[in-house]
């Protein structure tokens, strides 16, 4: 099947968090929400975003960026924070039982049933996505994100329906479709930005790790929005899943093998049993 | 007939030992599924983990309060551990013909550890500090995503290190023929004369030292 991806124009985005909220509703992920009256006072942070960051019950968040250039106007940008389900991902890489698994349609989606909660994929996750609250003492967790609307009895993808933020976004920033098709448009859209005078304009997320099913259309260079230029599975998780355990396993494996070896080799020889 | 005994290991070394030895197969195998992916729905909701670290607990108290009640056995184990001479170097080339065939040829006579108990307990020294040391920090849960993947691969490191030669360990004292005498070493505490003189020479010497021929 074509592979579905989720595309967001940042030019377009007017950062009213209707898909944070649309996002939440959707999957049922009530937050807790600090007020005097439950004893917490709320903090002015100087910024519009909020939550401050994602969490097992925030899947989604709109990030603001404050950019003041020397002598020029001030630049306010939104991107979005979420899961950017990766061809090739980290979290799929590292994750013990396959409770992360590559979802028909190209995305990246997780059975929590069987989560372990050892938390491997949120260090291995280039974008740090994944969260989950884990208990201090006995240790029990089970790791949350964006499952692109797949969640089980409330699976979107399924139904033929376009996920829960993209539904509610006004300015159609965000667009659900073939990801071929969005890729084309994109870059049809970012040579307009460049004509009306955005050079810097890019579409993120075309080739990135493989090509992510989460594409974003900045004016601007990646860093400035606070997301990695060039993001990359780390080297140790690499050379974690493909030299250590499979030299592990080889290890293992020649133990057995030298140890068969001697038990028939020890006996034919006539190695007589000791008296104790 | 009576068979002549000597001791080999005292009674607290022999409930460290077991105290050891299980709450490391325990970790090995609560550790394990996390490896095997058929295995791994053992691992669901994190009750692998739960037992990982009770059992864990153990594992790294037991050592410290044997060696808090006894701080002159440590000093001694850790003094066995790290003393290395010539006679080691011999064992290690006559070593994989004698426990093929049996053929003592060259076989230099060993101390209370052969050579390769001795590997065996400076891997479980150094290896056991590097368990204790990751799995406590992972535990703590706050160090940063590139830090906990270290631990993650150093605890991996020492699972592969340890449990290759925990196989070793197991084989010899069960199943391999010239080594039975060292399942009663600590299981009983006891092992006979024949054997110690056989297969720890060094070590019957000393400890018959003074004492007239050992009989």
């Amino acid at each position: 099947m074509a592979e579905k991806a989720i595309l967001y124009d940042a030019t377009k985005c007017t950062a009213c968090r209707g898909c944070q909220v649309a996002c939440k509703q959707w999957n049922e992920n009530d937050e807790f929400i600090p007020t005097i009256q439950n004893g917490v006072n709320s903090t002015n942070r100087g910024s519009y975003e909020n939550p401050i960051d994602l969490s097992p019950q925030t899947w989604l968040k709109m990030r603001f960026t404050e950019v003041e250039p020397s002598g020029g106007k001030l630049r306010w940008l939104f991107t979005r924070q979420a899961c950017m389900h990766c061809t090739d991902a980290g979290c799929v890489r590292v994750c013990p039982n396959g409770s992360l698994y590559h979802h028909e349609l190209g995305f990246v989606a997780y059975n929590k049933d069987t989560c372990t909660g050892c938390g491997y994929c949120i260090d291995a996750c280039p974008f740090s996505v994944p969260r989950y609250t884990r208990n201090i003492i006995t240790g029990f967790a089970k790791m949350d994100k964006c499952t692109f609307c797949t969640s089980q009895g409330l699976d979107r993808i399924a139904e033929g329906i376009e996920p829960a933020c993209v539904k509610t976004c006004p300015p159609k920033a965000l667009r659900y479709g073939n990801r071929n098709d969005l890729v084309a448009e994109a870059k049809s859209r970012v040579q307009v930005l460049k004509l009306k005078g955005y050079s810097g304009a890019n579409l993120y997320g075309e080739n990135e790790l493989g090509g992510l099913h989460v594409m974003y259309i900045l004016e601007d260079s990646p860093d400035v929005y606070g997301l990695p230029v060039d993001p990359q599975i780390s080297g140790l998780t690499a050379a974690w899943q493909n030299v250590v355990q499979p030299v592990g396993w080889a290890a293992g494996g020649l133990m057995v093998a030298v140890l068969g070896l001697n038990w028939l080799v020890a006996r034919r020889a006539g190695v007589n049993k000791e008296t104790k | 007939m009576t068979i002549n005994k000597v001791e080999k290991y005292r009674k607290p070394i022999r409930i460290l030992h077991w105290t050891h030895a299980f709450s490391f197969v325990i970790l090995f195998l609560t550790g394990l599924v996390l490896f095997i992916p058929a295995l791994g729905f053992l691992a669901e909701d994190g009750w692998t983990r739960f037992a990982h670290r009770i059992v864990a607990v153990i594992f790294v108290v037991a050592p410290v309060i044997y060696s808090i009640l006894d701080p002159s056995a440590l000093v001694r184990g850790l003094k066995q551990a790290f003393s290395w001479d010539k006679d080691d170097l011999s064992w290690v080339k006559a070593a994989p013909r004698y426990y093929f065939t049996g053929n003592e040829k060259g076989m230099p006579p060993q101390g209370a550890m052969n050579t390769g108990q001795k590997a065996w307990w400076l891997i479980v020294i150094i290896f056991g500090v590097m368990f204790a040391i990751t799995g406590m920090m992972m535990w703590k849960g706050t160090a940063s995503a590139s830090i906990s993947q270290w631990l993650v691969l150093i605890h991996d490191i020492s699972l592969i290190v340890t449990g290759t030669m925990f196989l070793l360990h197991i084989y010899l004292v069960i199943f391999h023929p010239k080594m039975k005498g060292s399942w009663d070493a600590m299981a009983s505490g006891k092992i006979s004369v024949e054997y110690a003189k056989a297969h720890h020479g060094k070590w019957y010497n000393e400890i018959t030292k003074g004492k007239g021929k050992g009989s």
